[in-house]
């Protein structure tokens, strides 16, 4: 269509049809004040100062929620014009309480701002403020709605942008005011106090509870979320060397764009608790424990590390010694990390806390895609055929990705939800598969032959791309279908249902920690991938797997080689041509042998195998199964380094500990799970002696080879740009993408005709039925906490929800059991056993029960039993067999 | 009657009635304002799910419209006019008295839940002033001796408490 041509202030003014004369006035420049519009909600017209005037027609109207149309002529800021917005900011003012002089949104109050330039002190006109309420009871937000004005953005952002729907408008008039249901505490409602509604507010109605800082912040820089792997955009407040706030950066480029989670928006207060690592630390008498950890320059921490590893590997070899990279950490870090381990010391056995949440498994997927399909921007999702969301509860585990699935269901893509638990999504789903827990290979053989029935494939996809389609065909039309809905417990009719709103259309499939950490689960990602190449969801935007990486540099350790199978640019060991390059760069000679996971790391601990450990920004003491078994493996270690920014249960066992810096106190650069690549630079300086841990591993690297370091970040990247050829746009902008290497087509025309295979379909064995531990105890997150809680834990606001170790229980079992709401109970399993409060939820079937972990003092971990993920028959992280018995 | 206690099998069917129905919040509210004579709190949440809209969503419609009430009102809602014809013709005594005779206070009801009592802008027959209502029946030309005998009509005798 053609451009649309008008006159603003005398300028003329193109813009395509449906741009609103607001926006057409601000794309050139022309300012308009307003207050209720923002550019990623819907117009909605309410503020009216937005008005102008049609010179042709003397119309006023409301910027804003008018198109522009050709031949107007617009004028912005006539006389009649400032004085009607005059008058309309007066009675906003006139409706104010009184406290707005000692307000907090201070500088960034924009209803003040705007009555200033329009020159209102005294508004003339008789007070009337109206409303009384002041809410202030959740450690977030602050509630004082008698400075609302009503621009609606808290609610539209509710709805629009969050999907959440805690707040609507209530009674009308004056008397009108956001709400919750039963007008109750945003607390008590379904709220999950993101805060976007409060970053949008105009005025100080809503406000974020800060108890150390009053104001204003001195000035704010952009950064990236450290938390977990969506990686959104901050926007962070400094005062000081302190940060004080921190909002959502409202970048249009972002991942985030306006909205942000709670732990984004409010944990970042941990940055600034009591135990903090400021000095490095290390023990007296040659370096042994018992002696008590005291503080130590630099240099003579690094000089007892260089030692003592050198003194290792000469005594013991270098096999004896191991790295824990970080899921936390940035790329550099990483990247220099795993070069410690295998071009200094000489050993593959160098991992991330990623292994943690299953990334190991995607080995095979990453294998038979030739590492494509990595890049996958979220947008997509809005703009799928249909999306199947499994083993994911992203409304607690990754927010944002919840908010993509929620806005995309909301505009009638068919959403199909796989989960034996009740979530968030439920009511976003057109269809909810509630399978038993662990069966989801078994459900994705049989949607998958169903489709193959009803002809729901994309057979010239299949010629193109795949291989190996006629042998997989025959599995599917051997595949017993009602051997299926038996051991998923999913009727026939509903499996039917998922294969007809399936039928036909390129899928994305969401895929979280409920398969990548099951029992099987290489066998149902192999599953998956199937399904995909089936339908023809492969290398096509919002098609293709979307891995919900759950620690912000997950993908991107793993990427930079933190991983004991794989050098950087998640190349196999293996592969000689590989090695020969790497060795080249690194003048050392490399061992094509896998090295050890963190969990064969502890195993070997245990049996006395290993005697050095080298941790970076993990605390495995906590993030672990099997606290006892580890912190025994971890005592049997001749030499623990810690690394990290917190004190936590490992740095108490460590020999030294070096204060790190958090993601805001250095520069660097996260991997999302989209596969966007964010660099950023330091917000606050790292508090005390600590120092960037790119700049610890430097100088420990130069010190242990005699030689000098890289000296600047940009080196490293240099390197790492040179090197990785996937990381090509590491190149210090704030945003780049992986660069597609894939050597198949489909995933980019450089690729070759390199075909993708199905893998042999694979059934999981009929349950038995556990006597003694009758109950399917699910592991999850919530959205409070991340990984194991070490950070998330530590900050105020957080801990202020005093939430505790619950355990949720079909209202059937507990009656059963004669548990009451609140009820002290133990849950025990074969490994284990741990104390918590029972919740009874409607959400949960009989003969399951739901354990959250990472709530601060929560040992559920414990539980499970520490075995290896990394084997396709390893029984998994997500679940396990529990009883239940009273206190 | 304890109109406390709610018939959730009517409420039920009646939510059952317009489940899926995009545009069926508002008929859907008054058929349980009529059937019910309130929308009890707790049922906000499933017409809610049964619509497709968010709990809050509801609730602003319920409260944005006077003919919704979220609180059980009497089995007679009176209603006194407060318009500017009515005003001139004296209908702050007719509610004064009215207020004396109930003993309730505007927007109140009963404690048996016989009567409320509620004033509204216009009942939109001026030419009647001073006018009140007494469920849907109209009542014009009021004087205290006709108010009284109105009251009385409904059951509410002189004194009687
Ligand atoms: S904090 Fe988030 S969920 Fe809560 S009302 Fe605001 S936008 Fe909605
Ligand atoms: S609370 Fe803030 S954002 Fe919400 S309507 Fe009032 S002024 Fe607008
Ligand atoms: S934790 Fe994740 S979703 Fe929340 S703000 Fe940070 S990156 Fe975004
Ligand atoms: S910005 Fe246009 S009406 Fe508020
Ligand atoms: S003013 Fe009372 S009926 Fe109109």
């Amino acid at each position: 269509m053609e451009n649309i041509v008008l006159s603003i202030d005398g300028q003329k003014v193109s813009c395509p049809p449906g741009t609103s004369v607001l926006e057409a006035a601000e794309q050139h420049g022309i300012k308009i004040p307003k207050l209720c519009y923002h550019p990623d909600l819907k117009p909605y017209g309410a503020c009216r100062l937005c008005l102008v005037e049609d010179e042709k027609t003397g119309r006023l109207m409301a910027s804003c929620v008018t198109p522009a149309a050709s031949n107007m002529v617009i004028r912005t800021a006539t006389p009649r014009i400032i004085n009607h917005r005059r008058n309309i900011a007066r009675l906003m003012i006139a409706e104010h309480p009184e406290s707005c002089v000692v307000c907090s949104k201070g500088n960034h109050c924009q209803l003040r701002l705007i009555a200033s330039q329009l020159g209102i002190g005294e508004t003339k006109l008789h007070p009337m403020p109206n409303y009384k309420t002041l809410e202030q009871a959740n450690p977030f937000i602050i509630r004082d709605l008698s400075k609302c004005i009503l621009c609606g953005k808290c609610i539209r952002a509710d709805h629009e942008l969050v999907f959440v729907g805690a707040i609507d408008y209530n009674r009308r008039g004056f008397r009108s005011r956001p709400a919750t249901v039963h007008d109750q505490a945003l607390e008590k409602s379904n709220c999950t106090v993101c805060g976007t509604c409060l970053s949008m507010c105009p005025t100080g109605a809503l406000s974020p509870k800060n108890r150390t800082y009053v104001g204003s912040p001195a000035r704010e820089s952009i950064a990236i979320c450290g938390f977990c792997g969506v990686g959104c955009s901050l926007a962070m407040g400094a005062a000081g060397e302190k940060i004080v706030e921190v909002k959502p950066a409202q970048r249009p480029d972002s991942v985030n764009r306006a909205t942000l989670c709670v732990r984004g928006h409010f944990a970042h207060d941990f940055l600034n608790v009591s135990n903090r690592l400021v000095s490095p630390l290390v023990r007296p008498n040659g370096n042994r424990r018992p002696a008590q950890l005291v503080p130590a320059s630099w240099d003579e921490a690094l000089e007892v590390i260089a030692k003592r590893l050198a003194d290792i590997k000469s005594v013991n070899g270098p096999q004896s010694i191991a790295f824990l990279g970080s899921s936390k950490c940035t790329n550099e870090e990483n990247y220099l990390l795993q070069k410690f381990a295998r071009a200094l010391i000489g050993t593959n056995s160098v991992d991330n806390g990623g292994y943690i949440f299953g990334q190991s498994r995607l080995r095979s997927f990453d294998e038979r895609t030739a590492g494509g399909g990595r890049v996958n921007p979220l947008r997509g999702l809005e703009r799928a055929e249909a999306i199947v969301v499994l083993g994911a509860d992203p409304g607690h585990s990754l927010p944002v990705v919840g908010y993509y699935l929620k806005r995309a269901a909301g505009q009638g893509i068919p959403l199909v939800l796989v989960n034996p638990r009740r979530t968030e999504l439920v009511n976003s789903a057109a269809l909810w598969l509630r399978l038993q827990p662990q069966t989801d290979l078994e459900l994705l053989n049989g949607l998958t032959a169903l489709l193959h029935t009803k002809e729901g494939y994309d057979s010239g996809f299949i010629d193109r791309y795949t291989e190996g389609f006629s042998i997989f065909r025959y599995s599917l039309s051997a595949l017993d279908l009602e051997r299926v809905c038996r051991v998923t417990d999913i009727d026939r009719r509903q499996l039917d249902a998922a294969a007809d709103l399936l039928h036909g259309k390129k899928i994305a499939f969401v895929v979280g920690q409920g398969i990548l950490q099951q029992k099987g689960g290489q066998h149902s990602l192999n599953a998956l991938l199937n399904l995909a190449l089936m339908t023809g969801s492969l290398g096509k935007e919002g098609t293709g797997l979307y891995m919900l990486a759950k620690e912000n540099n997950q993908a991107g350790a793993l990427d930079m080689g933190a991983a004991p199978d794989r050098f950087p640019g998640r190349q196999s060991l293996k592969d000689d041509r590989v090695r020969k390059q790497w060795e080249q760069a690194w003048k050392v000679k490399l061992s094509p042998d896998q090295g050890l996971n963190l969990a064969r790391m502890i195993m070997e601990a245990e049996k006395g195998n290993l005697k050095a450990l080298y941790v970076m920004g993990e605390n495995p003491l906590r993030a672990l199964p099997a606290t006892e078994r580890v912190q025994k493996a971890l005592q049997k270690l001749d030499f623990l380094v810690v690394q990290d920014i917190l004190e936590c249960e490992t740095t108490r066992m460590a020999d030294v500990v070096l204060p790190g810096a958090a993601f805001c106190e250095k520069d660097g650069s996260f991997t999302n799970l989209e596969g966007r690549i964010q660099s950023f630079s330091t917000v606050v300086p790292p508090p005390g002696h600590a120092k960037p841990d790119w700049e610890i591993l430097d100088r420990l690297m130069a010190k242990m080879k005699n030689g000098c370091g890289y000296g600047s970040l940009e080196k490293i990247r240099a390197e790492i740009r040179q090197r990785v050829p996937m990381y090509a746009e590491l190149d210090g902008r704030r945003q780049g993408w992986l660069r597609a290497t894939s050597s198949k087509v489909i995933f980019g025309a450089d690729g070759a005709d390199g075909l993708i295979s199905f893998s042999p379909m694979v059934s999981v064995d009929e349950p038995v039925k556990d006597e003694d531990y009758p109950f399917t105890a699910i592991f999850g997150s919530m959205r409070y906490h991340l990984g194991s809680g070490t950070r998330t834990g530590a900050s105020r606001r957080i801990q202020e929800l005093e939430l505790s170790s619950e355990i949720e229980i079909s209202p059937q079992d507990a009656a059963g059991l004669n548990f009451k709401e609140g009820e002290a109970v133990n849950v025990i399993s074969r490994h284990g056993a741990v104390g918590a409060k029972v919740r009874l939820k409607t959400g949960i079937l009989p003969g399951q029960i739901f354990a959250p972990l990472a709530v601060r003092g929560n040992t559920a971990m414990n539980l499970i039993g520490l075995s290896d993920l990394a084997p396709a028959d390893s029984p998994g992280w997500k679940t396990c067999q529990v009883t239940l018995k009273p206190a | 009657m304890n109109p406390l206690e709610i018939d959730w099998n009517r409420l039920n069917a009646i939510i059952a009635k317009h489940r899926g129905e995009k545009w069926g919040l508002i008929p859907l509210l008054q058929d349980i304002q009529e059937t019910i004579g309130f929308i009890p709190p707790e049922s906000m949440e499933p017409i809610a799910h049964a619509l497709n809209l968010h709990p809050s969503q509801v609730q602003g419609v319920v409260t944005f419209y006077a003919g919704f009430s979220l609180k059980p009102k009497g089995k007679w809602v009176l209603r006194a006019c407060r318009g500017t014809a009515c005003h001139v013709k004296g209908s702050r005594g007719i509610l004064r008295l009215m207020k004396k005779e109930l003993g309730l206070e505007e927007g109140e009801t009963s404690p048996d839940y016989q009567f409320t009592l509620e004033t509204v802008a216009c009942l939109g027959a001026c030419f009647l002033a001073p006018t009140m209502m007494v469920n849907r029946d109209y009542f014009g030309k009021l004087n205290p001796t006709k108010v009284t005998s109105i009251l009385a009509q409904y059951g509410k005798e002189k004194g009687d408490e």
